[in-house]
């Protein structure tokens, strides 16, 4: 028989495993390369220096799934969490939709509603050391009105007819016709400076007045912000800087939280939000003020669906309260109205119009003359949007509706709803809810009385969305009649089908406090800090 | 050997002038576009209409294109239209960012690869040898997107000793920069480190069987200088081609890879360029992969003609 190894083999010894075993240590701890920074306490470290009580220092590490997108600076878009840092707003609303003073300290809104007169600080820089003066709210307003900035605002923006400059801290808006959203518009404005706005949608230059420089941008891992020492906001902010790091992917935006390299998080997904809620380091918190709605739209030129009778049938086959829990993660508020519980449009009795009801659903298809049917449903081909298509699909089978799912991608999805490209069915989430109702109307695109996907036309929607538009108005009877009218039409006529208010669910390290979001989801830290 | 490469060139050219002409006509063909992309869903189409004007997506397509190449040819890859800066700047920081970690993870291929080939190879406990074939196997089956989330559970979630995600560049940073690009370049080689291993282990088997060896052995030269000096020299050619073929692997293996440890290379560059309709980008991303081909091809056509005079005259 051949032996094999006609020799002694060099094998392994004790001693040559433990140097291998050295070895690779070695390289396993390359971390630690003496005398030099842990990646991971050098994430952690600022949260373990602070103990108590407001304390200055430290770098917030804000986990996002999107990069900061330079040329939708003026537009709303699902990452717009540094607007407030770099910028600042003239006002900024309470939980109430009250406006409170930022850069603008007070306001005189005219009694026939054609002009308001604003007194701004005096007090306020650019962090390149320009004054702020009342040329920069002319120019924010004026650059808003340019469609090319996509700003879902600009119909109010374009509302502004004149400007009236008196002196460098006070300035008259002339309105062509009384606003009803006009501090929709003043939250919604970041303030940028006025000679370099075209580096700033190029993501170049970011000189704004609000309370962190840009450090650095780099795209695809995310921007670096350091404290602006000269901010108007005495002793504020009392963090030295914010890091927004860029995780698309949620199991890696989730393992930040969940390892500590990020305290702050604002899109764990529905489905992983179970797995952070044990984390004893991590706080969930709800804004029920929302900023969003999913819902199923409806092409009304599609037989069928003309029949407002087979909209409302498919609206009373969804399970809204099963889709917050199973897709939503149960963060969410199952409602067959746009409006959260914020909104002075809300009613109880809205929210609740459609309930699951399978068997009205069949009997109002029965009275259309449909016992089945067959329909396509564009979704966005994300795990998410995808979860609540599904969800569609299957409360529409028990009524006798075959949905043949159609997963699109984003860019394609954006094109055919502008495009009024939409099949029968397609399901996506709105904002402009959360804000004053006539903005839902004005600047969100699917509402919109004027031209929307669903090819919806009604002069009577028109005629109430106009007059609570153009009301100077935002509270009081008359005004709340007309939201009610805008809301019977919506569940009505079921163009717009909407399943859940999405909430801001933000997912944030036990150590860190003072955090707060406005209506747009541009994130303050003003009195943010870790303990 | 001038003239070969001068005979070579406008064939290249054309093949570059080719792919230009196919990616810029698959770009448009695709559904949606970048205007209605950045305009976003509530976007009027008065909006959507002045964006596709600032653009230019409005001129005719056969303008866009000489545009493009024109402004190519003079080094110019101008400005993104969604993502942001400039083009050039974002596919040198995306080609910087998806080298390191390929270079990393071929670093983890050759001393990972080496250990599995040795220890299966040369090692007289059955235990080990066992342990080395469960592990290549192992490494080999579970995909990347698997073993990418284990270790980030275990190293950076529970251990608690490296970052989860994220990029630091390690010549701004090395001592941080390395251990943000640990887990990414470990996951990323295991696969090609396991094949590695097992045709190492193969070629050292078959070295040390060979009669030379058992010569050398009776001559008394030690187990230590026989593997080392002996048996590797004649086991690593086959390996050393497979690495080569490997590290194309690992190339296009960091686009997955990229994702699970948000690390900003190229793969994540061409996600979010084809997302949002980023048609700079992508042409650009695109163009430049089919130049490194074409590039490539002429190197190996030149290496060969080197090689054999015959080629150069046919």
């Amino acid at each position: 028989m051949t032996e094999q190894y006609p020799f002694t083999p060099p094998d392994v010894s004790r001693r040559s495993t433990l140097r291998a075993a050295g070895a690779g240590a070695l390289l396993a701890g390359l971390g630690g390369l003496t005398g030099c920074r842990s990646a991971v306490s050098e994430a952690n470290s600022s949260a373990k220096e602070a103990r108590s009580q407001p304390k200055r220092g430290g770098i917030l590490s804000v986990a996002v799934n999107t990069d900061f997108t330079p040329s939708l600076l003026f537009a709303q878009s699902s990452q717009s969490y540094q607007h407030r840092l770099l910028y600042n707003t003239l006002t900024r609303y309470d939980d109430g939709l009250k406006p409170q003073p930022e850069l603008a300290t007070s306001w005189d809104y005219a009694a026939d509603g054609r002009g308001i007169t604003l007194k701004l600080r005096d007090d306020v820089t650019y962090h390149d050391g320009r004054k702020f003066t009342a040329d920069d709210v002319i120019f924010a307003v004026k650059n808003l009105q340019n469609p090319v900035r996509a700003a879902q605002l600009r119909a109010t923006a374009l509302a502004v007819s004149g400007f009236e400059k008196r002196g460098d801290h006070e300035v008259v808006l002339k309105l062509a016709h009384p606003v009803a959203n006009l501090f929709d518009l003043f939250e919604f404005m970041i303030i940028t400076d006025r000679h370099s706005v075209e580096d700033a949608v190029k993501g170049t230059k970011l000189n704004g007045t609000g309370p962190f420089r840009l450090k650095k941008w780099s795209p695809g891992s995310g921007l670096s912000l350091v404290r602006n020492d000269a901010y108007w906001q005495p002793g504020r902010p009392y963090l030295d800087g914010v890091e927004l790091r860029v995780m698309a992917q949620a199991d890696a935006l989730v393992s930040s939280l969940r390892s500590g390299q990020s305290q702050l998080s604002y899109q764990v997904p529905g489905k992983s939000l179970a797995a952070v809620k044990g984390n004893p380091d991590l706080t969930i918190t709800s804004y029920d003020t929302g900023d969003g709605a999913a819902y199923v739209g409806v092409n009304t030129t599609v037989a069928p669906l003309d029949d407002k009778t087979v909209r409302q049938a498919v609206a009373w086959a969804l399970d809204r309260e099963r889709i917050v829990d199973q897709t939503l993660g149960g963060y969410g508020l199952a409602s067959a109205a746009p409006w959260p519980k914020s909104s002075p449009a809300f009613t109880e009795a809205g929210r609740t119009h459609y309930t699951h009801n399978p068997a009205k659903a069949r009997r109002l298809l029965k009275s259309a003359g449909l016992t089945r049917l067959r329909l396509p449903l564009l979704h966005l081909s994300l795990p998410g949007e995808t979860a609540i298509a599904e969800s569609v699909q299957y409360d529409l089978k028990q009524v006798g509706i075959a949905v043949e799912l159609q997963p699109t991608d984003p860019a394609t999805a954006q094109k055919k709803l502008i495009s009024q490209d939409m099949p029968a069915l397609w399901t996506m989430s709105h904002g402009f809810a959360q804000v004053q109702p006539s903005t839902l109307a004005v600047s969100a695109y699917p509402f919109n009385e004027a031209k929307n996907t669903s090819k919806y036309h009604s002069a009577a929607y028109t005629k109430v969305v106009r007059e609570a538009w153009t009301t100077r108005d935002t509270a009081g009877a008359a005004t709340n009649a007309q939201y009610r009218k805008i809301s019977g039409i919506l569940l009505d006529q079921a163009f717009i089908i909407d399943l859940a208010i999405r909430g801001r669910v933000q997912v944030a390290s036990k150590k860190l406090h003072g955090v707060t979001l406005n209506k747009f989801s541009y994130l303050n830290l003003d009195d943010a800090y870790l303990v | 050997m001038r003239s070969y490469l001068l005979r070579r060139l406008p064939s290249a050219l054309l093949v570059l002038l080719l792919a230009s002409f196919l990616i810029f006509a698959i770009l448009r063909l695709v559904p949606g576009d970048p205007a209605s992309s950045l305009a976003g869903p509530d976007a009027s189409a008065a909006t959507v209409a002045a964006i596709r004007e600032r653009l230019g997506l409005n001129a005719p397509l056969l303008t866009q294109y000489t545009s493009w190449i024109g402004d190519l040819a003079r080094g110019d890859l101008g400005p993104s239209y969604a993502i942001g800066g400039d083009t050039a700047d974002l596919i040198r920081d995306g080609l910087g960012a998806t080298v390191e970690l390929t270079l990393g993870a071929l670093l983890f291929v050759i001393l990972l690869g080496t250990a599995f080939g040795v220890l299966g190879a040369t090692s007289r406990r059955r235990w080990v040898r066992g342990v080395v074939r469960v592990a290549t196997t192992g490494a080999l089956a579970v995909p990347p997107f698997v073993t990418g989330v284990l270790l980030v559970l275990v190293f950076a979630v529970t251990l608690g000793v490296l970052p989860p995600g994220g990029r630091v560049p390690v010549l701004s940073a090395p001592d941080l920069g390395v251990q943000y690009l640990l887990l990414p370049s470990l996951c990323l080689a295991l696969p090609s480190a396991a094949v590695l291993g097992r045709y190492l282990k193969d070629g050292i088997e078959r070295t040390l069987a060979e009669d030379y060896m058992r010569t050398a052995t009776a001559a008394g030269v030690t187990p230590r200088r026989l593997l080392w000096r002996h048996a590797m020299p004649n086991a690593l050619p086959p390996v050393v081609t497979l690495l080569g073929m490997q590290t194309g692997h690992l190339l296009g293996g960091a686009v997955l890879v990229e994702a699970i440890f948000a690390w900003p290379g190229l793969g994540q560059l061409a996600e979010a360029g084809l997302t949002r309709r980023d048609y700079p980008v992508v042409q650009d991303l695109l163009l430049l992969l089919v130049a490194v081909f074409v590039l490539g091809q002429l190197l190996t056509d030149a290496v060969y003609a080197w090689l054999d005079p015959r080629i150069r005259w046919e």
